[in-house]
């Protein structure tokens, strides 16, 4: 169980503080599948990140249960090191933390998961987009992590290979059942991947969405349509008040 | 330079055209042997120095030099740029004493050096440390500061300690520059060698061109100098194929940067 209540991050800029987060209350039960949706400028990433521990909170904290929680990060970009193979970019995280050869059973079973097995030895810069936010993907997974954290890891592909790695996704997490939070703006993939999905506007979760549909979902559904219609209409509303009180909500 | 090595066939050529046309000068201009000797008498030398091993004496006390002091002072200059990504408080404390010791030519620190270290091996290298040092501790530095801050946040949320990123992710990424400042470096180091032999010195290639010019061996001096040329070309050369076999990622540029 992770929880976070009222946490709160606050940047300072030269003269004023940009407050990125507010009053953020987030509950995610073991294996849940989350996802935060929002325009860019949200928060959402500034949540992810302070689930990571990337950053620390400015206010409210962030309780994780007992145990040395494993996390995996997804970034937005692939970020895989240039001088490593990819078998040695996906084991970045066990290298020196146990044996050689069970890293290698362990990248070699990864590799096999995401269809990255002929390219164990390429660079990263032989792979294609793709191929390498599958990488990047393998990364996170190899460490059998409890919190799968996912920042639009597939914001940057082409429409079809972003809905087949979607669906990976999903099998992925059907089979290990880590927690997952995925941020992403794109609110189809929101509808398509999450039980749970919280609308974002200027750092503060607008709305929650829950959504039963199940898997395989079918974005022309008439569920899935209505209720990315229902998260559409909850960010417009949000959109309208933002006109009516301009900027001093984000001060 | 780009194609000297790369396309082989043209810089044999370009060599052929000089020594031709050194060849025709001096035979044209019946210039004195003690101003410039022609090619061939410049080769007679060379073979004459080859036979009785002095050149290759010479030779090898300058080589063993330079590796000594380019060993150290790469070791010295990596310690130094790392302690200083780790501890910001000593680089604020050792950097301006540093940089003020950068602006000195190390040639100017030869008496200094004679009187603390003698006129032996000691004071030979620590003129070639000196020399070095700066452009392999600058070009770490500066890929310290390259490193792209995305990479170290994989680091991060891979669960590594700050020394492991410094290790595995700032280190590797550094790397290309580092190498820069190693090429520079070995350019620099064989300038301040030979200008340190040319000072209180009985052997090295230095010595070898210091002593025919007192003796008016003209054909000599020029033997060094092609020696040193050509040395320098060479060890730049394998260094570069090391550092391709080693680190295939770095992508080293030919030629340009060895003489800046």
């Amino acid at each position: 169980m992770l929880e976070c209540r009222g946490v709160s991050k606050t940047y300072r800029l030269k003269d004023r503080a940009v407050a990125a987060l507010r009053e953020f209350d987030l509950a995610l039960p073991p294996g849940s599948f989350t996802v935060l949706v929002g325009p860019s400028g949200c928060g959402k990433t500034t949540a992810l990140r302070l689930l990571a521990g990337l950053e620390t909170p400015t206010g409210g904290t962030i309780a994780r249960s007992a145990g040395d929680t494993r996390v995996g990060y997804v970034f937005q970009e692939p970020r895989l090191m240039p001088w490593l193979s990819v078998a040695r970019n996906v084991g970045f995280a066990l290298e020196g933390r146990m044996a050689k050869p069970e890293i290698a059973k362990r990248v070699a079973d990864i590799l096999d998961v995401i269809g990255l097995h002929d390219f164990a030895q390429a660079r990263p810069d032989q792979l294609s987009g793709g191929m390498a936010s599958r990488a990047g993907l393998a990364r996170a997974l190899v460490t059998k992590p409890e919190l799968l954290l996912l920042d639009e890891p597939f914001a940057a592909l082409d429409a079809m290979t972003r809905r087949r790695l979607q669906s990976e996704l999903v099998t992925l997490w059907q089979c290990f059942r880590p927690t997952i939070v995925f941020v992403t703006h794109d609110i189809e993939e929101a509808v398509l991947l999450g039980d749970e999905i919280f609308l974002m506007e200027n750092g503060l979760i607008a709305e929650r969405f829950a959504n039963p549909i199940l898997r395989p979902r079918d974005p022309t559904d008439p569920e899935i349509v209505r209720l990315r219609r229902a998260i559409i209409a909850g960010f417009e509303a949000g959109e309208a008040r933002k006109t009516r009180t301009p900027k001093e909500s984000t001060q | 330079m780009k194609r000297l090595f790369a396309a082989g066939p043209i810089w044999p050529l370009v060599a052929v055209f000089i020594v031709a046309i050194w060849a025709a000068g001096v035979s044209l201009t019946g210039v004195s042997r003690a101003l410039l000797p022609s090619p061939v008498l410049v080769a007679d030398a060379m073979r004459e120095l080859i036979d009785d091993g002095v050149l290759a004496k010479h030779v090898r006390v300058s080589v063993v030099r330079l590796v000594w002091g380019f060993a150290l002072s790469t070791a010295l200059a990596l310690i130094v740029a790392f302690a200083f990504a780790r501890v910001a408080l000593l680089r604020r404390i050792v950097e301006p004493p540093l940089e003020f010791l950068r602006q000195i030519p190390p040639l100017a620190m030869i008496p200094l050096l004679i009187l603390w270290l003698g006129i032996g091996e000691a004071q030979k290298i620590g003129i070639i440390t000196l020399a070095c040092f700066f452009p392999i501790f600058l070009g770490t530095t500066g890929g310290i500061a390259q490193c792209d801050p995305k990479l170290i946040e994989v680091g991060r949320v891979s669960g590594l300690s700050e020394t492991e990123i410094l290790r595995r992710i700032v280190l590797p990424s550094a790397l290309p520059s580092v190498v820069i400042g190693l090429r520079i470096a070995l350019g620099q180091g064989w300038r301040a060698l030979v200008g340190a032999e040319l000072v209180a010195s009985s052997a090295g290639l230095g010595y070898m061109i210091e002593d025919a010019q007192n003796l008016a061996r003209t054909d000599i001096v020029v033997v060094g100098v092609i020696v040193i040329g050509t040395l320098g070309l060479a060890t730049d050369w394998l260094f570069r194929r090391a550092i391709a076999a080693a680190w295939p990622w770095v992508r080293v540029e030919h030629g340009a940067e060895t003489h800046a």
